[in-house]
């Protein structure tokens, strides 16, 4: 190859740092992490100090450490209750949704069968619905099947990722070439053993990307746990932490526990980062999306 | 034999597609019918649910409340929705011309906001936009202004600030997504070519964003159509900003069901929001297609 | 793919132990061992269990915070809809129990004898836990209205005691705001409960329940009374009207004592301390100002009761241990930890009427507080659906708070055609 466009390319594939453009990005990110820095030096003060301390400056006295171990001695620890459950919500789910998810996008993009556009028509539109006016319905439903109260009525919703199912159906119609699977069938190969050995590894990235959105969503997922539960040992963080703030906002005697509720918010969070972290490797190995078809 | 197998290919099809199938027609079409049962019934506190047929619409189309909350949410969207999008799209293409210095720092910290349940980030923008005690009263003081973010003017474009601000990096992931998967050879031809970087921009990598354009679109709408939290968690932390029980036609439904015992009110109110939902819904997609086929 | 193969392992290990622990929590525990649920987000009941347990070993009480309010009360209409999960006792705050009592969702406490204990509680508690005329709860605490005051400050603006009366807290009031920009008498952003209880001290008595009639009327003598002198306050700028209370903002006006007073429920004694320890020793406690010199009447403002739904499983067990720490030996522990009881036995005791409280400078706040509680002004009734009623006060008053333009008066004119049509479409007959 001549050597002028060697030197194109290197341009194009590393090309020089634009200060301006970062400094731009930068802002944004500012705007991004501003309230987040407000958690952090807010974690540091003690409830004395939370009330009586302007909100960026730090407190009077340090006390993570106390509020950490506030956190999780409060009420008999049951904060430690509420993190194990939703681990177990958030790893159950989002494993489970995003296979389905996979499943069912596979099957959409791969596979003819008749009322495929009737089924979208119905997944989105389903997901149109506001969520809080089928909380009750959802309740009875779950009541009748005897599930209320237990985690299966957090798990069994959670396994449900409309969204999920969309994007992986437009990953895998770009990502999966027919040719491959076709030459798997003249093989002999199972339909099931097809997808688990090609198809799924081929979905991979794009399975990392729903696999995290769906690990964030039912991670805060607020609404429908606070239906279903009535019993504090199977509450998820999200409801948790909000009972503990609205003990000190209603009007009575609750008890105030401003730091607190900063303090596992904080700790709320760093989870996530651990998990969007851990996956982000798999951008840099090159997604395979592409356009959407609908 | 082709026909056979053709069968047998749709059969499995079927098969792949029904365990979300199964948990989706539980989790989300059962209540959704139960719902519209629901709404042909009213729940009085003396007297039990009685049977009411349609009246639930009929009262719902004239609900002064219910219209208030719906052209809030078709406003909003319309104003957030564009600059927020804009925003996740110049982010991702900043990403993706690896430009950036640090631009996995960036890039992390761009999408954190997304993790950040919604009771946080209220309690968090609640200090920073407060005026008594919060940030914004310390920059009304530098400034010599006297800006009230959270007045009946102003709270729209707070919450606003606060939507934008959890969203754009989920959205921006998206389209970064989607640049990443361009092939090589287009940036290689045009390399060749002599395109300098605008042109690349404009010839390649905008193209590629559309499909993802349109996804996002619809997500948007859907999600800003839906606002819930953070006019439920405002009111109890600043006062007057003008948020009402009916703010939002989902807070208006949760209000209903839950204060009110309107369950079948609810019901009906939720279906029509549906509807108008599925309705601008699917005009954007047919639009985005479209536009997308016109290519 | 291996990865995920190893995490669909993992998670059939996990789903298989959710079977194993996912049994519901049953209502016998061991044998002929009973198991009550309590639902209450008043921390100090909670306490009231080990005694209760020691001496009754064959009841086993687990206390949950099943949601504040509203959500507890959303919550029980679920349980009792689906007919699954409904608890053994529940707390309700006065307000709410004719909203249960009424379409019967609570048991009629006078099949365990309640009417013997009836002499224990402070009769304005007795009346709010009665509708037409069965007793549906017991009351385990309370809020007497009292002024919570700042000394420290009023003595800044040269209010050297206390207002005794209301037009002595109107000119505190102008005092207080010569201050400084920052400095108020006390805040309103649509206070429902304080306006009430201003009205109910005032003798005003808006509604009026009879069985399933209920009569709305805000322009008697008392109400009108009133009204006209919080609108003055209002209109003559002496009140806060941007910032509300149990909010961030508040606690930090009480912290750093721009806010001079609180007039609101006794139960404010626990709660003040955590909200402003910088003020430590500057707040004291004294009777709501009164409309005529000399005068001795009083209000409520919120305070809890608890009731046992009639779809309950066990409501022998669960009146013995409601019986216990609202009236019998349970009340001493709830004391300590802060609870304001309207048990006469308590109000009366010589030991809790000495102490004294730090935070307020070593007054003896219980024997004002107890003062407070008796002369509470008989004869008040909410509507049954007030919880309802007074989720969209807050809809009807906040524009006027904001723009201004209106008045009180009209705001409750207003809420008072609302609550016409809703109770009207629920089935009550109200004009």
């Amino acid at each position: 190859m001549p050597p002028a466009s060697s030197r194109r390319l290197s341009t194009v594939d590393n090309p020089r740092k634009s200060t301006v453009l970062t400094a731009m990005t930068a802002l944004f990110t500012l705007y991004c992490l501003l309230p987040l820095g407000w958690l952090v030096i807010n974690a540091t003060k003690s409830q004395a100090d939370f009330v009586s301390t302007f909100g960026l400056a730090p407190g009077r006295e340090f006390a993570l450490w106390d509020n950490i171990a506030g956190v999780f001695t409060y009420q008999d620890g049951i904060f430690s209750r509420w993190l194990l459950n939703t681990v177990l919500y958030v790893v159950v789910g989002a494993t489970v949704s995003t296979f389905l998810a996979a499943l069912g996008g596979y099957a959409l993009a791969k596979h003819d069968f008749t009322g495929k556009r009737v089924f979208l028509l119905v997944v989105l539109g389903s997901i149109s619905v506001p969520g809080i006016a089928l909380a009750i319905p959802q309740f009875l439903l779950f009541a009748q099947l005897g599930l209320t109260n237990t985690p299966w009525a957090i798990l069994i919703p959670s396994f449900v990722n409309p969204f999920g199912l969309y994007l992986m159906w437009v990953f895998a119609a770009e990502a999966v070439p027919t040719g491959l699977l076709e030459a798997a069938r003249i093989d002999g190969a199972g339909e099931f053993r097809t997808f688990l050995q090609i198809a799924l590894p081929l979905l991979a990235p794009a399975g990392v990307t729903v696999l995290l959105f769906s690990f964030v969503s039912i991670w805060n997922n607020y609404f429908l746990p606070l239906i279903m539960l009535k019993d504090p040992a199977w509450y998820p963080l999200t409801v948790g932490i909000q009972q503990w703030n609205k003990l000190g906002s209603t009007a009575g005697n609750g008890a105030l526990i401003q730091n607190l509720v900063i303090t596992s918010a904080l700790l709320t969070i760093v989870p996530l980062i651990i998990a969007f972290l851990g996956l982000q490797r798999y951008w840099q190995s090159g997604l395979s999306l592409g356009a959407v078809k609908g | 034999m082709d026909q056979q197998r053709a069968r047998r290919r749709s059969r499995i099809g079927l098969a792949f597609i029904a365990p979300f199938g199964v948990l989706f027609t539980l989790t989300l079409i059962v209540p959704i019918l139960y719902a519209a049962y629901l709404s042909l019934f009213q729940e009085r506190l003396v007297g039990g649910n009685v049977f009411v047929g349609l009246a639930n619409y009929g009262k719902l189309f004239q609900d002064p409340q219910f219209w208030d909350g719906v052209w809030r949410v078709v406003r909003f969207t319309l104003v957030q929705g564009p600059i927020m999008l804009v925003l996740a799209m110049a982010l991702a293409l900043a990403l993706d011309s690896r430009r950036l210095h640090g631009a996995r720092f960036l890039r992390a910290s761009i999408f954190l906001p997304y993790a950040v349940p919604a009771i946080v980030s209220t309690l968090m923008w609640g200090f920073l936009l407060g005026v008594k005690y919060g940030l914004f009263g310390s920059l009304n003081e530098a400034a010599g202004t006297d800006l009230d973010p959270f007045t009946p003017g102003t709270t729209l474009i707070s919450i606003g600030v606060m939507v934008t601000w959890a969203f754009t990096g989920f959205n921006m992931l998206i389209f970064y997504s989607a640049l990443k998967a361009v092939p090589r050879e287009l940036y290689e031809a045009a390399a060749i070519d002599g395109a300098g970087e605008f042109q690349v921009v404009r010839a390649i990598k905008l193209p590629a964003l559309r499909g993802s354009l349109v996804v996002t679109v619809i997500f948007s709408i859907i999600g800003t159509f839906q606002m819930f939290n953070e006019p439920q968690i405002l009111p109890s932390m600043v006062a007057n900003s003008g948020v009402t029980t009916f703010y939002t036609p989902n807070l208006y439904a949760y209000h209903l069901a839950f204060t009110g015992s309107q369950q079948g009110y609810a019901a009906a109110l939720a279906l029509v929001m549906a509807a108008l939902t599925i309705a601008v819904a699917y005009a954007v997609q047919v639009r985005g297609l479209r536009n997308a086929s016109s290519q | 793919m291996r990865l995920s193969r190893k995490v669909r392992l993992l998670s059939a290990a996990l789903a298989a132990m959710l079977a194993l622990t996912a049994c519901s929590g049953g209502g016998t525990a061991g044998d002929g061992q009973v198991k009550i649920t309590v639902w209450s987000w008043d921390g100090t009941v909670e306490r009231a269990v080990p005694g209760f347990e020691a001496a009754n070993p064959d009841i086993k009480v687990e206390v949950v915070n099943a949601g504040s309010s509203q959500d507890e009360y959303q919550a029980l209409d679920n349980a009792i809809q689906a007919g699954s999960g409904v608890p053994d006792l529940v707390m309700f705050e006065y307000f709410a129990v004719p909203y249960f009592a009424i379409p019967g969702k609570l048991a009629d406490l006078g099949e365990f004898g309640v009417d013997r204990l009836k002499p224990g509680f402070v009769p304005a508690a007795w009346s709010d836990v009665t509708v037409n005329g069965k007793v549906y709860a017991l009351p385990s605490d309370y809020g007497p209205s009292a002024m919570f005051y700042n000394a420290a400050t009023l003595k800044k603006a040269g209010v050297e005691e206390p207002p005794a009366t209301w037009d002595e807290y109107y000119e505190a009031a102008k005092k207080v705001r010569a201050l400084g920009d920052d400095y108020y008498i006390a805040q309103d952003t649509g206070d429902l409960f304080f306006l009430l209880s201003l009205i109910w001290q005032a003798g005003g008595r808006p509604f009026k329940v009879d069985g399933n009639k209920v009569h709305i009327d805000f322009t008697d003598a008392g109400t009108t009374k009133a009204v006209a002198f919080w609108q003055k306050m209002l209109d003559e700028g002496l009140i806060n009207t941007k910032i509300t209370g149990w909010s961030d903002d508040w606690n930090r006006a009480l912290n750093d004592g721009t806010l001079a007073t609180q007039t609101m429920g006794g139960w404010l004694t626990s709660t003040l301390p955590e909200r402003a320890p910088d003020a430590s020793g500057d707040f004291r406690v004294a009777l709501m100002p009164q409309w005529q010199e000399g005068e001795k009447t009083g209000a409520a403002n919120g305070g809890s009761a608890f009731g046992i739904p009639a779809a309950a499983e066990h409501k022998e067990a669960a009146f013995a241990f409601l019986e216990y720490f609202t009236h019998g030996d349970g009340l001493p522990t709830r004391v300590d930890a802060g609870a304001f009881v309207p048990s006469t036995s308590v109000l009366e005791n010589e030991e809790y009427l000495s102490k004294e409280n730090p935070y307020f400078g070593d007054q003896q706040v219980g024997t004002v507080l107890a003062e407070a509680s008796e002369i509470v002004g008989s004869g008040w009734q909410f509507p049954p659906f007030f919880e309802w009623a007074r989720s969209i006060y807050g809809d009807i008053a906040s524009p006027y708070y904001t723009s201004g333009q209106g008045s009180l008066a009209e705001i409750l004119e207003q809420w008072r055609q609302r609550c016409i049509q809703y109770g009207n479409e629920q089935g009550f007959q109200v004009d």
